[in-house]
């Protein structure tokens, strides 16, 4: 394949390009799914092609195609140049690249069973048993288990003379139940929203999450939201659970620390971010007790690769570190506009078709000494555990957020006293960060993966993963309400 | 369109007598992106995919690929003819449709000069933007995309459909210290887009809101100009407008059709055939889309179906299939809300104090039967008093209901917009009292 590849590194090293590279990408997903007994979705896909990046005279321009000829490389090669002139129509100065030295190297995700391999037939069985198991009770009106596998075989060649081939594999799984009765619709999924928990992992995993052996409990608890009390409305502690802590990670400090987005670059879209440049080193984002981890080399981690896009190897850096701003997410554009010699390595693309921009790592809140979740309630007066992201929205800042979780639990005097439906709380990221009192150890510690976060026009799909252990919040607003 | 008749032949000689549906997608798309007044993205896509869907004796598998060459088709043919095999038997599969004549698609939708856009026009829309700006000390940020794709869904029973069409959109937001302003307008015609006036538009909101000032949370008056009254539609039609939820219980309008649910000022369409949101006049089954009557003067008239909802409802498939099977059911993909007898203006002039709204950012929903929504004002949120805009406001997050929201309607403007996103929608702008907002920004 790097043979193809050298088609375009040669038009570009003729066009004097101050960088270019060619990513070849072959990817294979599957996706299967079933709902209420029958196939509810089913797709075996592959897809290969070609994305040409090229900076002349310090402008970008990209172009890709799926046909993978000579001729077509070096089409799409000079259209990517013609489109750099054209971005140096509009340019105030010229984009320069934090240097890496290059590579020539092999990298991928370890894993114990190839999905691939796992006959079609044995994974319908799981999903169908998992969704008998949930259809048990009439109220459950919808019953889906899923899961879905991505190997992605990526030949990267630049102009500095990286060669880098990489596999990345995922896999993941959910079942959920849907219970209606009345004017109450309540959803409750196992292990989490947003599609389950995928990892980059081989099928293991899915023997781990065990879909049928969580089904019954899963249904079960949607059909005892139907008739649960609502969330209280008012300021309590708040215990955030499940992937809800994911979620929260991943939309108040990743794309809050995107460095694209922090210099604008994201602002006709996504928006920007409050944590600018001059709070890097002094601004307090969180309690003392607060150190976020961006790492991609986490064992499992979805962002985990040799190297990123960029053709960066692969590091691990402190995004926020003992309740300071500590960090970015960086691509080797704009590493250095805030004094950094090399890029962190986080900036990808989502398959060939696209250019790589700047993303969020694997992001983790590292685990405190509040022990176990059991310990955590126990030393609670009054407060909320929130369990599992079903709703989430925050500003173009990523201050004012808003999230809804699948269930709740009422905590009063170290017990927990009942479930509770319709949780939601809000806040604005600092003061929330520095309202967190408690965070639980090493023993409750999870990884949840984000295998669908949107960036970018046109709109790409990138995959991370955000570990933590439950956390505690001081005076949170809970229960909003609708009015 | 010969192309994909070629590899849908191809691909039903490969399948021989086992039932096969194919969706091939193929486009060619362009955008360039602009940010702090400079190119920062500029990007050409060429793409092709094809989908086939095999189906016998009860048993169903897809597999899909971007290629299109003998090998890759009989090797993407065989994987799925040997997964079929292993397939469980199903009694509720339905067959590929017989193939139905297909209305005509609405004039103008392909615009072979869109297509053909060059970097060097798209540049120079950014650049005219960007020069309007820096004498102003305004940022401008946005994008200028043209493409066309064409769509083919075709089956060995005999249906054959294909749609081509060119998209032109023009998105621009503009910053002014702490004051920002946003348009956007799209055309399947590059040449009918208001390039000047999308820029004016921009820059007069981000002139006027440079320095906002704080309103408390509560239940306001809003006037939502159309970009965001498309956001409350959005969540209307994807959550209680598609067969599967209201079979499921899940929509507002489950159990509800017939009953007057909004204000009678609400008329809502789904119209992919001759109105301004009109698109492929055809589902994903190569089934012919029926302009529907959703929501006629606020009563619930119907939802959408494809064969399969249809059938369990005893209604009739109204050609709203998405790509089969799936889990979500028809969805609404051209929804359209009747216009009013009012403006933008006279919404202004008429309130006594209200909010206006550019467009909401980030939403998302809570509880889906009330279609209970959250999400963030961006871009221009102004507070309006005694009958005149006063002054920018820093950005509220509203939690409400949109079925409430649709009953408070208080008027909706004459002229209406063309909003691209999740298919495409034509709004009006709407006055709604009581709207509520949640909490506040320091924004």
């Amino acid at each position: 394949m790097f043979e193809l590849c050298e088609e375009a590194i040669d038009v570009l090293s003729s066009r004097r390009a101050d960088f270019g590279d060619i990513r070849v990408v072959r990817t294979r997903t599957q996706a299967l799914g079933v709902r209420n007994g029958e196939t509810g979705s089913v797709d075996d896909s592959e897809t290969l092609g070609f994305g040409v990046r090229v900076l002349l005279g310090g402008a970008w321009g990209f172009a890709s195609s799926g046909l993978l000829t000579r001729s077509e490389i070096r089409r799409v090669s000079l259209l990517a140049v013609e489109i750099a002139r054209a971005s140096a129509a509009l340019m105030e100065r010229r984009v320069r690249l934090a240097p890496e030295p290059a590579y020539r190297d092999f990298w991928q995700t370890p894993f114990m069973k190839d999905p691939f391999s796992i006959p079609i037939d044995a994974k319908f069985r799981t999903l169908f048993e998992a969704d008998r198991l949930m259809r048990r009770d009439r109220r459950i009106k919808s019953a889906t288990a899923s899961m879905r596998f991505v190997r992605e075989h990526q030949w990267h060649a630049t102009t500095e003379g990286s060669r880098i081939e990489q596999v990345l594999l995922s896999s993941g799984a959910d079942c959920r139940a849907t219970a209606v009765e009345g004017a109450q619709v309540q959803e409750r999924g196992w292990p989490c929203s947003h599609g389950g928990q995928t990892l980059a992992m081989g099928y293991e995993l899915i023997d781990q999450l065990d879909l049928p052996g969580h089904a019954e409990k899963t249904a079960a608890e949607a059909v005892a939201l139907l008739k649960a009390p609502d969330c209280p409305s008012g300021e309590m502690d708040l215990i955030t659970y499940g992937n809800q802590m994911a979620l929260q990670i991943h939309e108040s400090v990743g794309h809050a620390s995107e460095l694209d987005r922090v210099l604008g670059y994201e602002e006709s879209y996504a928006g920007s971010s409050f944590a600018t440049t001059e709070k890097l080193g002094k601004f307090r984002y969180g309690s003392p007790i607060v150190n976020l981890v961006a790492d991609a080399t986490l064992p499992g981690g979805l962002a985990t690769a040799g190297y990123d896009d960029d053709a960066v190897k692969a590091q691990r850096w402190h995004i926020v570190k003992d309740g300071v701003l500590s960090g970015y997410m960086t691509n080797r554009e704009f590493a250095p506009r805030i004094g950094l010699n090399r890029s962190q390595g986080s900036c990808r693309a989502d398959g060939f078709a696209n250019i790589p921009i700047t993303r969020i790592c694997n992001l983790s809140l590292m685990p405190g000494s509040a022990g176990s979740l059991d310990d955590l309630v126990r030393d609670t007066r009054r407060g909320v555990i929130m369990e599992n992201n079903k709703s989430w929205s925050i500003d173009q800042r990523r201050l004012n957020f808003q999230f809804g979780c699948e269930i709740g639990w009422l905590v009063e005097n170290g017990k927990i006293k009942k479930m509770v439906r319709n949780p939601t709380y809000q806040g604005i990221t600092p003061a929330f960060w520095g309202s967190c009192d408690a965070i639980c150890g090493p023993e409750e510690w999870r990884l949840w993966g984000v295998a669908n976060c949107g960036k970018g026009q046109p709109p790409q799909t990138a995959a991370m993963c955000h570990g933590s252990s439950p956390a505690r919040f001081k005076k949170v607003k809970v229960g909003v309400k609708a009015g | 369109m010969k192309e994909h008749r070629k590899t849908c032949a191809e691909i039903f000689r490969l399948a021989g007598r086992v039932r096969a549906e194919v969706t091939i997608s193929s486009s060619d798309s362009a955008l360039t992106r602009f940010a702090d007044n400079v190119i920062s993205q500029n990007v050409a896509e060429t793409s092709v995919s094809v989908s086939i869907k095999l189906t016998d004796k009860g048993r169903v598998f897809r597999v899909s690929l971007n290629q299109t060459g003998g090998a890759a088709l009989a090797d993407a043919v065989a994987r799925a003819l040997a997964a079929l095999k292993l397939q469980k038997k199903e009694k509720g599969l339905l067959p590929p449709p017989a193939p139905k004549p297909l209305p005509s698609p609405a004039p103008g939708l392909y615009v072979p000069s869109t297509a053909a856009l060059e970097p060097s026009f798209r540049a120079a829309k950014a650049a005219d933007l960007a020069r309007l700006c820096r004498p102003k000390g305004m940022k401008c940020y946005g994008t200028v995309e043209n493409g066309a794709s064409r769509l083919t869904v075709a089956n060995n029973s005999g249906v054959f459909a294909s749609h081509r069409e060119t998209c032109a959109l023009y998105s621009v937001t503009v910053r002014k210290g702490e004051g920002y302003g946003w348009a956007e307008q799209y055309s399947p015609d590059a040449a009918k887009i208001d390039y000047a006036g999308v820029n004016a538009r921009a820059m007069e909101k981000a002139a006027a809101s440079a320095r906002p000032a704080a309103v408390p949370p509560g239940k306001y008056t809003v006037i939502l100009e159309p970009a965001a009254a498309a956001d409350l539609l959005l969540f209307l039609g994807y959550s209680g407008l598609g067969g599967r939820a209201w079979l499921d219980g899940r929509s507002f309008a489950s159990g509800a059709l017939g009953r007057r649910l909004m204000h009678p000022s609400i008329t809502i369409t789904d119209d992919a055939l001759t109105g301004p949101a009109a698109g492929a006049p055809f589902d994903f089954e190569g089934m012919p889309r029926e302009k529907v009557v959703l929501i006629e003067k606020g009563v619930a008239r119907a939802v959408v179906h494809d064969r399969r909802t249809a059938a369990e409802a005893g209604a009739r498939p109204t050609g709203h299939a998405l790509p089969q099977p799936n889990p979500y059911g028809p969805l609404p993909q051209n929804l359209e809300m009747a216009a009013g007898d009012s403006s933008l203006g006279e919404m202004i002039r008429s309130t006594k104090r209200g909010i206006l709204v550019t467009a909401f950012h980030y939403t998302n929903l809570l509880r889906p039967k009330p279609v209970e929504m959250t999400g963030m004002t961006r871009n221009g949120t102004f507070l309006v008093e005694n009958g005149r805009v006063t002054k920018a406001l820093k950005n509220l997050r509203f939690t409400q209901s949109v079925v409430e929201a649709l009953g408070r309607v208080e008027a909706l403007s004459r002229e209406r917009e063309v909003v691209y996103g999740w298919g495409r929608m034509c709004v009006p702008a709407m006055k709604i009292r009581d709207f509520n907002f949640s909490s506040s920004t320091g924004f």
